[in-house]
């Protein structure tokens, strides 16, 4: 017989022996009647010679094979057993467990996919990226023409925006300008159709015309994943392109945190954009730029050949009208490659701190959780004492015991991992969806793969023998005589420790941190969102107008925009509406040096500023205060006057004396220097960020600053009189459309705006807040459990006491005091752990020190309260003993 | 039953049964009752022992199993000597005589020195 027959028909082999035995023991029975004894001494002298018949058996099931396997087995059905029967114990271990493996599951796949992942490319480790920012599509061409000088071939990129509607509102999806070897350098096949060569990218469209090949999702999404979309025509900003190929499912995009849609070829942007595209400036640094390494060429090697092209390819792109030192230095700076396995790093370097804290955290949430079954785990071994003792006298194994309590162990971290990869499925989900704001959608690859699921399995494992190698460790102190003699009843108190004080210590410490980190980062988001920057985030709507699909001209489009201000202006429950460049805390900015003619020694990149233009009113509809000085008006025009009006960091920075009626001198790209007059002050308003400090601005006219026209797109501030600005959509975009149907017009709230960039404050608040809380819950339920059972293993005790006088009052004192000592241990240490660990959060605090002594004060005094209750509910049950009866159950 | 009896040498217990299961088919009784016969009594197996060494040469398919009626009318398992147990019978019976007879000569050269 197999030994895995003989484990599947364990019954019939077990009959089987039992039959075989006995027949031994019939036949020498038989034996010794024969000789003439009586039955009953002929079977006790058959079973005298033959010895104990179950010592037998288990020999003989020693020597079959499959022993291990069986007691597992059995250990298993044990385990089963002894969970179905305390179902509360249960509940809450496998709850806590699937909470601390869930978490760290769900944060580990948001590692896993920002920071581990690298692109589901053919061999990404021979990826390289042109290191440090954007390049101009100039750079890029030269760069391109001579690749396989320096390369096995090269790509670029940039990331755009394409609206799908053919007029009025827009539909946004996110898009891709791609180089004609875009696919092929990174080796992304098409799963439909094909991808780009290098014919398509031609500024007249290649010989298909446009093209455009679509993501995976955005086929299944959009065409319902139809094999018929090849040839089919999407329109994008009014373009008609022709789509021909799909993309696999596994390919979102080159950047990390971000998915495409749709993909062109870069030289098609001349059609899409006109005048507006960047292919020929020189100063518009938009591009990526990714190679493939020659087999066998190292980084340093590529670098090499590209800097032996890398005069020429200066050369030939100079921006036009830098001044000069700006030209030596862009002649000078090297061109350098860097590794790009996974992808450019903007969205990596941003969540890399906060997603390792946040890791660190739910660790902690687990170790916290883990100590707590550690101590239900004891708690239950001492109650167990007298079975355990039992049978290590009947034969069993120490080790064969303490291997009991670890299966279960196991048993329970399994069935909590198990339910944690759900949680976890859904946590990191919702976290995803909690990073996207409307105007760029964060795709991660979320699938469970065998890196997350292996991660799950470690941590089940880990957390298993984490919690049960206490309890198991124990079993060996048993020792058998003297736990017989002592038995269940314990009148003397608490000889030996039943539960583990220092467990206590370290889930109160652990706690103490994760509660300080939450103070620290909810505090952080409250002085961010209650910050005054100088904007009044809620009653403002933000229109982005973009008329360049309009038949008005460019001569024509500064009244063009006068008149959708007018309109808009007008409609009912419209307080304001005013016209800006760049719409604050939006992301976008423009910048350059200012001119200091008594200080020509500073370098140009300690005196720069940032520049918007903005129509009269548009301080007052976004909120700014005026500090001195005059708005502008509408003589402020070409011929009138240059005026500006800066903030009051610029004043500081650059002007001395009184700033009204001085002149301010700046370089501009195109136009040269430039030369203004300060006709008032403006308070500090956020530009770019919302927590960095507000930097030095200047506003100019909008009719002043793009030589008497506009740009194509201007955003529209509008500000609601009363209630929401977001119910005004739908009256702006028909007041607009009677203006004129060809705008392209996006709608969004300014207070949005400014939520999509406290996105990383937030979600580090909420998750704190929410790891903080359920430590703190879990740290609660830890030491509720663990007073309830040292006062219900003191019963008698503290009946004896309360019989011989003992106030209820002093009971509760006496069971809390026990508590007291670890959790003051714990606070001591946590506070300890906390001070040091504040070095790695520093930067991500704002408004408050990362060793607040209030938040760790504020944290120390919210445990205390919390353990107190904690420890106080069962102190009052033992306070509530009869003794009367107790001394009677005794 | 008043002989002085040896306790067996370490794995000289299978040799011993699959010497006697190589007569014919037995049950475990009468494997332990002819151990005792043909020893004369000398060697005692412990009935308990017999079984476990039993069923590991069964595993080790040295020996085969058959439940057949039996003298008594009840089934009983009969063990039998497989090809392998056979041969592996044979060189162990082999290998056990060198050593004896080496060890025989060593005790007997030992004794000739000291008389």
């Amino acid at each position: 017989m197999t030994w895995w027959r003989r484990l599947l028909q364990r019954g019939r082999v077990e009959q089987q022996l039992d039959a075989e035995l006995r027949d031994h023991l019939e036949r020498l029975a038989a034996d010794y009647r024969r000789a003439g004894l009586s039955d009953a001494e002929a079977r006790r002298r058959a079973r005298l010679e033959f010895g104990g018949i179950e010592q037998v058996k288990e020999d003989c099931r020693d020597v079959r094979g499959t022993r291990w396997i069986e007691d597992i087995a059995q250990d298993l059905r044990y385990g089963l057993r002894l969970l179905r029967q305390s179902p509360a114990f249960t509940l809450v271990a496998v709850a806590s467990l699937a909470l601390g493996i869930g978490a760290n599951s769900a944060i580990f796949a948001l590692v896993d996919g920002v920071l581990l992942k690298s692109l589901p490319v053919r061999d990404p480790q021979r990826l390289v990226l042109l290191d440090d920012g954007s390049w101009t599509n100039p750079i890029w061409e030269q760069l391109r023409d001579r690749q396989r000088d320096w390369s096995d071939g090269a790509m670029a990129w940039s990331d755009g925006r394409f609206d799908l509607s053919r007029g009025g509102t827009t539909e946004f999806v996110e898009g891709l300008w791609a180089s004609g070897g875009f696919f092929d350098v990174l080796g992304v096949p098409a799963v439909l159709g094909r991808t780009f060569s290098a014919a398509d990218d031609r500024r007249d469209g290649g010989p298909d015309g446009p093209i455009a090949v679509i993501s995976y999702a955005f086929w299944q999404r959009r065409f319902g994943g139809e094999a018929g979309v090849i040839g089919r025509t999407i329109s994008l900003d009014r373009v008609p392109f022709t789509i021909v190929g799909v993309t696999p499912p596994s390919f979102l995009g080159p950047t990390p945190g971000r998915s495409f849609d749709v993909a062109v070829p870069i030289g098609t942007q001349a059609i899409v954009r006109g005048q507006g595209s960047w292919l020929d400036a020189r100063s518009t640094w938009v591009l990526e730029v990714m190679a493939r390494l020659k087999p066998g060429q190292s980084i340093d090697q590529a670098t090499a050949a590209l800097r032996a092209i890398q005069p020429q390819v200066r050369a030939a792109t100079m921006p036009e009208r830098w001044p000069p030192p700006m030209l030596e230095q862009y002649l000078r700076d090297g061109l350098t490659l860097a590794s790009a396995a996974a992808g450019p790093a903007g969205f990596r370097i941003r969540y890399e701190r906060p997603l390792w804290i946040i890791m660190a955290v739910v660790v902690l949430v687990l170790l916290i959780a883990c100590a707590n079954i550690a101590n239900l785990m004891l708690a239950r071994a001492s109650g167990r004492r007298h079975e355990l003792t039992m049978r290590l006298a009947l034969g069993a194994s120490r080790f064969r015991l303490a291997r009991q309590l670890l299966v279960e162990s196991l048993l329970l971290a399994v069935l909590g991992a198990a339910l944690g990869l759900v949680f976890a499925q859904w946590g990191s989900r919702l976290i995803v969806a909690q990073l996207s704001t409307p105007r760029s959608t964060v795709a991660l690859d979320l699938a469970l793969d065998w890196r997350v699921v292996g991660f799950t399995a470690l941590v089940a494992v880990a957390t298993a023998l984490l919690f049960g190698i206490a309890p198991a460790l124990r079993v060996r102190r048993v020792a058998p005589i003297e736990a017989l003699k002592e038995q269940s009843r314990a009148f003397a108190g608490e000889r030996r420790r039943v539960f583990g004080a220092p467990l206590l210590v370290v889930q109160v410490a652990l706690t103490l941190v994760l509660v300080v980190a939450a103070g620290l980062f909810m505090r952080t988001f409250g002085k961010l969102a209650t910050l005054d920057i100088g904007l009044d985030r809620d009653s403002v709507l933000v229109v982005d107008a973009d008329v360049t699909r309009s038949p008005t001209g460019e001569d024509g489009r500064l009244a063009l925009h006068e008149r959708m201000r007018a309109a808009v202006a007008a409609v009912p429950g419209v307080s304001n509406a005013a016209l800006s460049l760049i719409t604050p805390v939006s992301g976008s900015g423009w910048n350059g040096p200012v001119e200091l003619p008594d200080r020509p020694d500073v370098p140009t990149r300690e005196r720069m500023s940032f520049y918007n233009s903005a129509t009269p009113g548009w301080f007052a509809t976004m909120g700014t205060k005026l500090r001195a000085g005059r708005d502008f008006n509408e003589r402020d025009v070409i011929g009138a006057p240059a005026v500006a009006i800066p903030n009051e960091t610029f004043v500081k920075k650059y002007v001395k004396g009184n700033p009204i009626g001085q002149t301010i001198r700046f370089e501009r790209g195109p136009e040269g220097i430039t030369q203004v007059e300060i006709v008032g002050v403006v308070q500090d308003a956020a530009y770019r960020a919302v927590r960095d400090p507000i930097p030095p601005v200047l506003h100019l006219p909008v009719a002043q600053a793009h030589g008497g026209t506009a740009p194509a797109r201007l955003s529209l501030s509008v500000r609601a009189a009363s209630g929401s600005p977001a119910l005004l959509t739908r009256s702006v975009a028909e007041a607009i459309s009677h203006v004129d149907r060809d705008v392209s017009l996006t709608f969004r709230p300014l207070a949005s705006y400014i939520d999509g960039a406290l996105v990383r404050e937030r979600l580090l608040a909420m998750l704190s807040g929410f790891f903080g809380a359920l430590a703190l819950l879990l740290a609660a339920i830890g030491l509720y459990g663990m007073t309830s059972y040292a006062v219900s293993r003191r019963r008698t005790e503290i009946g004896i006491r309360m019989a011989l006088g003992a106030r209820s009052s002093r009971v509760v004192t006496m069971v809390m005091r026990k508590i007291a000592v670890p959790v003051a241990l714990g606070l001591a240490a946590g506070a300890a752990l906390s001070y040091w660990a504040a070095r790695y959060v520093t930067t991500l605090v704002y408004g408050v020190d990362a060793r607040d002594p209030l938040t760790f004060a504020g944290a120390a005094v919210f445990l205390v309260a919390v353990s107190a209750l904690a420890a106080w509910l069962p102190a009052r049950r033992a306070a509530r003993i009869d003794p009367a009866r107790v001394l009677r159950d005794a | 039953m008043n002989s002085p009896k040896s306790d067996l040498p370490q794995g000289t217990l299978d040799l011993l049964i699959l010497k006697v299961v190589a007569l014919g088919p037995l049950h475990g009784y009468a494997i332990a009752q002819r151990l005792q016969q043909i020893s004369r009594d000398v060697v005692q197996v412990p009935q308990g022992s017999l079984y476990p060494a039993l069923h590991r040469l069964e595993n080790k398919r040295l020996l085969a199993a058959e439940w057949k009626l039996s003298d008594t009318g009840r089934d009983a398992k009969f063990y039998r000597l497989t090809r392998q147990g056979r041969a592996y019978m044979h060189d162990e019976t082999d290998s056990w005589h060198r050593l004896t007879t080496a060890i025989g000569l060593i005790l007997d050269a030992a004794d000739g020195e000291a008389s």
